[in-house]
């Protein structure tokens, strides 16, 4: 299998600029610089490549939207937050190739011919600054970056930003704010970061992994890039491979490639004496496949969308028979309640309404509807917010509760079901619903202190 | 021009124009919260959602701007849309502490109305009172007070901060349903015009310290008026009980004052509420005033008109003064035979009307009508000083004085130097008749006292720095036997023939004032129709508008 992203990430020495030199590092950087940027982004549109990030979205086209204007001139932001829960392939690839990183930036920002780019890692990832600032600053030395590129004059700066740990961030408009030094809330669209974006400039926004592909685009043309994975889906796929899977890890594979070999050949196959219960086959922000679904579904965008679902990041978690599907939704739930940013109403107050309807079924005082709410709630949430990540928290809730309604019907049979006199009628709810051990403990501490007690 | 289809019913508007703009115009209800006119939009209720025809999603109505041919449905009309508007409420609704009987927004709240209203509310709570998000209560914030739990999170509070002032003294913290307003470390909020948050807050979660708890909206009665703390003039709405001013908010008038007002003329009416008034006429006998009937007063004010004279008359105006009061002075003035000095600034030169203290609305000069007087004319002379000295002198026969303390405690910058020449004038003049509505040392050598309507207690008309022509409703009822300026003034000329007789302030505006050159044109009625905004004087089609740019 052709590897265009993880051919030389086994080198120990691929995160030195003279090993990964030695492999061909920046020779698609010196191919690019000899081509006008107009024919840069036909090559790359050419090539079919698509976002990586998790919308699939054409890269040439994106850069395509964008107008120069000498008096604003554009901005290149490589988004390296990987907040999507189950996703860890941008620090794989940071981590091990960082130069094809760097080159793949370079590459793009002389396409979009912007001069200011900032590579924004999420706040977690720290502990690859050490790395990748040796990384620029080798790329610097060798004149890779600064204002001369190569002697060809144009001048190239790379800002690395991290954030403080927030899954907003990785949304693109929230990222600029961010990076601006604000409260990340994402802005409301139009106009697009192609129009105003970072600091009132036009900006393209693009994931790691898409601009690492651009050094073999570069090198190998855009021919031999479509030629791999599928039509409409060209080229391959780095996956974050988790949970309960033999061999866990990232693994790059040509688009097209059928889910199950993937398990089975990559991963491993379930641990012993399991079986394969479920797949969230791009992070948790899409709904989850049932082992029947993994067996027919292959690792490309078309695939994934006719089955209902997305590849979003590639980030695929496996579930075997031992899960408790409520539970690992609880999990989920809760992430999307903590970290919606609270900027507009359906998120902020749904997603944490929805934590707390799947909290009950788990700890007792479930109500005999609460599916059917958990579904409601997550229709007025889906649609009506102003970035994506409202669809995002309602897509594991629906996907799981209707793929594996029977674990959740077992719930509300199993529970002390809520008390249902018919106090609406009478205004109050009955005091003594029984409580979970959280919500008992709370009860206590309010009895001794009489103040409420606050979860954080 | 863009022509829109709202519910069926084609708007036609500029280009550019918000959806929500547009409804509002065409007097569709689109339901908001965070959307505000003097505001950035920007589009975090998701309340005022809407369906464009062509569009994939509902769209907020506060953000997207029309186009040509747009089709646009509403809650009214589109199953989808209201399902839309319900959802949000609900979940505005889900850590809403619903403490109506006891919030100071009930009856003016926004979240009330709106579940008040069948297409968006109505509906049973799905929700349970444990499982709400408790935050904090009561946080006094100096002007302020700030209820957490009841927050919208529409952010008009930060914006206003940050945008209109630049105080930016409020900020959101936290995520998910724990985000909460905070002020740094729970100060006291230092902004002059935080009086405004309260007015901005579509819900209870800011209110204000000095209305709280002191009435139920919807006792309060209304009147139109025009704040008369500064030569701004701005817009307010004077909301007034059988006891008196509750409190005063501001109107909106995009080409003066906006949505806005400062926390000095929103806390004015306390100022004319606290004055120590003269309530009943009084004159001299002897070394004492007397209380006496208005006829009596006004008969020796009357006999004074027509003593034999040497010297000359003085006519003292103030800026605080409706152009109505002005005008009936100038009536008297003008049936004089007798040289009269007619004045009203305390040295010869014009007050600077113009002079701002802020980027934002106050003025330096702190009386609402020198504009006023001076289109009337009424600066005719070499200033009140200089006639203090003629008095000196012995040549002022005639003192005829109106005078009102300022509104705002920061006073008038030359309100020392004024009072102390009114009180030389009256001091040294032969005769004095002085019109006031408070009780002050300075007049105590004047032969008669008449005492006159505050602020808020008559009807009439003020001119602002740039030439404005504002309308005034009358507030409350004067206490005792106070009358308005005007009718004391016409009164006063009752026994003159040529006098022109008119019996109400709009009588005098259009058949005296209106007939003053600077205020050619205007009308009475359009003023009030307009509830006393802008009318451009002549060669202006509109302005105002570059001062107040935001920043």
């Amino acid at each position: 299998m052709t590897k265009v992203l993880s051919q030389n990430a086994e080198f120990a020495d691929q995160t030195t600029l003279a090993g990964a030199e030695s492999r061909g590092a920046y020779d698609g950087l010196r191919h690019a610089l000899e081509q006008s940027p107009r024919d840069v982004i036909q090559e790359v549109a050419e090539s079919g490549l698509r976002g990586r990030g998790g919308a699939g979205f054409p890269t040439g086209r994106k850069w395509g939207f964008l107008q120069f204007d000498p008096a604003r001139p554009p901005v290149l932001l490589c988004n390296g937050d990987e907040s999507e829960p189950g996703t860890f392939k941008d620090h794989w690839l940071l981590a091990r190739d960082p130069h094809l990183v760097i080159e793949g930036i370079l590459i793009a920002a002389h396409a979009i011919r912007a001069q200011d780019v900032f590579l924004y890692i999420r706040g977690e990832y720290e502990s690859l600054l050490p790395l990748l600032m040796g990384a620029l600053e080798e790329a610097r030395a060798a004149g890779f970056i600064g204002p001369d590129v190569l002697g060809t004059g144009r001048c190239m700066a790379i800002t690395v930003a991290t954030g403080a740990g927030a899954y907003i961030c990785g949304e693109e408009t929230g990222l600029m704010e961010s990076l601006e030094g604000k409260r990340a809330y994402p802005r409301v669209r139009p106009p697009f970061p192609a129009v105003r974006g970072f600091a009132g400039r036009p900006t393209v926004v693009n994931n790691v992994e898409t601009l690492a592909n651009l050094p073999w685009i570069m090198r190998r043309g855009a021919a031999a890039f479509h030629a791999l994975g599928t039509e409409d889906s060209p080229g391959t796929k780095l996956v974050s491979l988790s949970g309960c899977i033999s061999r866990p890890g990232v693994y790059e594979v040509p688009m097209g490639y059928p889910l199950s070999a993937l398990l089975e050949n990559e991963g491993g196959g379930p641990l012993p004496g399991r079986h394969l219960k479920a797949v969230i086959p791009g992070g948790t922000s899409v709904p989850i496949l049932t082992a029947e679904e993994v067996a027919t579904v292959t690792i490309d965008f078309e695939s994934m969308r006719a089955v209902g679902t997305l590849l979003g990041s590639g980030g695929m978690i496996v579930f075997d028979d031992t899960v408790s599907m409520p539970h690992a939704l609880r999990s989920i739930s809760h992430f999307y309640a903590t970290e919606s940013c609270g900027e507009c109403t359906p998120c902020r107050e749904g997603t944490g309404w929805m934590a707390a309807i799947v909290d009950r079924l788990l700890d007792g005082g479930a109500r005999k509807d609460d599916l059917d709410r958990l579904l409601r709630i997550g229709g007025n949430i889906e649609g009506r917010t102003i970035c994506g990540l409202g669809d995002a928290a309602v897509q594991p809730v629906r996907s799981f509760v209707l793929k594996f309604r029977s674990e959740f019907e077992a719930l509300l049979r199993d529970t002390i079901p809520r008390l249902e006199p018919d106090w609406q009628a009478h205004g109050h709810g009955p005091r003594t619903a029984r409580r979970g051990a959280v919500g008992e403990e709370a009860r206590r501490s309010e009895a001794v202190t009489g103040r409420p007690t606050y979860r954080w | 021009m863009p022509v829109v289809t709202i519910d069926g019913l084609p708007i036609s508007v500029e280009p550019d124009t918000l959806i929500i703009q547009a409804a509002d115009r065409a007097g569709i209800e689109i339901p908001r919260f965070c959307y505000h006119p003097d505001l950035r939009p920007e589009g975090n209720c998701r309340m005022c959602l809407v369906r464009v025809k062509g569009f994939a999603r509902l769209t907020p109505a506060c953000t997207t701007p029309v186009a040509d041919d747009m089709v646009v449905t509403t809650a009214h009309a589109d199953d989808e849309v209201r399902r839309a508007s319900r959802g949000v409420l609900e979940f505005l609704l889900i850590n809403h502490p619903l403490d109506c009987p006891i919030c100071d927004q009930a009856g003016e709240c926004s979240l009330q109305d709106f579940y008040m209203h069948p297409d968006y509310g109505l509906h049973h709570s799905d929700v349970e009172s444990r499982e709400k998000v408790r935050k904090r209560k009561a946080i006094d914030l100096g002007s302020v007070y700030l209820d957490s739990e009841r927050c919208v999170m529409c952010s008009r509070c930060v914006r206003f901060s940050n945008e209109v002032t630049g105080a930016g003294e409020l900020q959101f913290v936290h995520r998910g349903n724990h985000v909460e307003l905070v002020a740094f470390q729970d100060r006291a909020l230092r902004d002059p015009y935080a009086g405004n948050l309260a007015d901005l807050c579509p819900v209870g979660a800011l209110t204000s310290r000095d209305f709280r708890f002191k009435r139920r909206v919807w006792f309060l009665h209304h009147a139109p008026s025009v704040c008369a703390g500064c030569s701004t003039g701005c817009n307010v709405r004077i909301d007034y009980t059988e006891r008196g001013i509750e409190r005063v908010v501001p109107r909106r008038n995009p080409f003066v004052n906006r949505s806005w007002m400062c926390d000095e003329g929103r806390f004015s009416y306390q100022t004319v509420s606290q004055l120590p008034r003269v309530t009943t006429p009084l004159t001299r006998e002897g070394e004492d005033l007397h209380p006496v009937s208005w006829e009596q007063a006004l008969a020796c004010a009357r006999g004074a008109f027509s003593l034999p004279r040497r010297g000359e008359a003085a006519v003292i105006g103030s800026p605080m003064a409706t152009n109505e009061a002005l005008w009936g002075l100038q009536e008297y003035a003008r049936n004089m035979k007798d040289p009269v000095a007619l004045e009203f600034r305390s040295t010869s030169a014009d007050p600077d009307v113009e002079a701002r203290l802020d980027e934002l609305l106050l003025h330096a000069d702190r009386a609402p009508n020198s504009r006023g007087a001076m289109m009337l004319g009424m600066g005719a002379s070499d200033g009140l000083e200089n006639i203090a000295v003629r008095a000196e002198q012995g040549m002022i026969d005639l003192a005829l004085i109106l005078h009102y303390p300022p509104v705002v405690p920061a006073g008038q910058p030359d309100l020392d130097r004024r009072v102390t020449a009114l009180a030389r004038l009256v001091r040294h003049a032969r005769f004095s008749i002085v019109l006031t509505n408070a009780d002050e040392d300075w007049w105590h050598a004047a032969d008669v006292i008449l005492p006159v309507a505050s602020w808020s207690e008559e009807e009439g008309t003020y001119t602002n720095f740039n030439s404005t022509t504002q309308h005034v409703a009358c507030g409350q009822d004067p206490p005792g036997e106070v009358r308005p300026a005007w009718r004391a003034l016409l009164d006063l000329l009752a026994s003159v023939p040529a006098a022109r007789r008119y019996g109400s302030a709009q009588e005098i505006f259009d058949r005296g004032v209106a007939a003053m050159p600077a205020f050619d044109g205007l009308r009475f009625d359009t003023l009030v129709s307009r509830h006393a905004t802008v009318y451009p004087p002549e060669g202006r089609t509109s302005y105002g508008q570059e001062g107040f740019a935001g920043r």
